[in-house]
């Protein structure tokens, strides 16, 4: 296999579409829990809207690619990742919190864990990538 | 919405992604086949929005029409989507884009189906 030499080429045009899927599934959610039930749960809500925020981010500079959208890249997939670490930790230990799903709560379990493999996938492809001088 | 048309068009999904795959392993790049497959898979999930809208226009649709219409048109937007991002790929990473694809089309059809029967939000 050649040289990958953008983010959004070869197997990186793949890990682009799960992050598009991503943000539409996780954007399409939290837009209608927050216009039809956002007094009910409103932290797992503004959190459904916040995941759904960093897929756009990630999938736009991961397909985009320049020296700024790698580092935007960067930070969306480093956030993404400490996301799924905290809530889900925290999903476990107080549930009483969490009264309504989100992306992230129990470590993604309710999206195949693909949640928590997407930002490593994303990071170590960002490694990979990297400029060589 | 959970008739015989939405499992056709699940198992058709699934019959494409696997296709895909074999073509992802054997390295070749995108070519007619996955088009008309895509085509075709787009096809049929506008007939089944089209019942989706009408069943639910006709006061039997789910208590959850907002995320019932969301997932709808999302659905719709998945194949169109794949084959413009698979097609400026020109190598074996192209078909593996549609099989991504066509592995989140049967999801959001079984999630159509549990808004439909109001089982899970």
């Amino acid at each position: 296999m050649s040289d990958p030499k953008t983010t959004s080429s070869g197997p990186g045009r793949v890990l682009v579409a799960i992050y598009a899927i991503f943000a539409l599934a996780a954007g399409a959610r939290a837009a209608v829990q927050i216009s039809t039930r956002f007094h009910e749960a409103p932290l797992a809500y503004s959190l459904s809207a916040l995941a759904a925020a960093v897929y756009v981010l990630a999938t736009v500079a991961l397909a985009r690619g320049g020296r700024t959208s790698r580092r935007v890249a960067l930070a969306s997939c480093s956030l993404e990742l400490a996301g799924v670490l905290v809530i889900g930790t925290l999903s476990l230990l107080d549930p009483a919190a969490f009264p309504d799903e989100t992306v992230w709560s129990t470590y993604g379990k309710g999206y195949l864990f693909i949640p928590l493999v997407l930002p490593v996938a994303g990071l170590l492809w960002l490694r990979r990538t990297r400029p060589r001088p | 919405m959970t008739g015989p048309l939405a499992t056709g068009v699940i198992v058709a999904s699934l019959v494409i992604a696997a296709f895909c795959l074999v073509t992802t392993v054997m390295k070749k790049s995108m070519n007619m086949f996955h088009l008309v497959a895509l085509a075709a898979l787009e096809i049929a999930l506008l007939v089944l929005a089209g019942i989706g809208i009408a069943q639910a226009a006709g006061g039997n649709g789910p208590a959850e029409l907002a995320t019932f219409i969301g997932y709808l048109v999302g659905v719709l937007l998945i194949p169109p989507a794949a084959a413009f991002w698979g097609l400026i790929e020109r190598s074996r990473w192209g078909p593996a884009v549609i099989m991504v694809a066509c592995l989140a089309v049967p999801v959001m059809i079984a999630r159509l189906q549990q808004i439909w029967q109001g089982t899970g939000v």
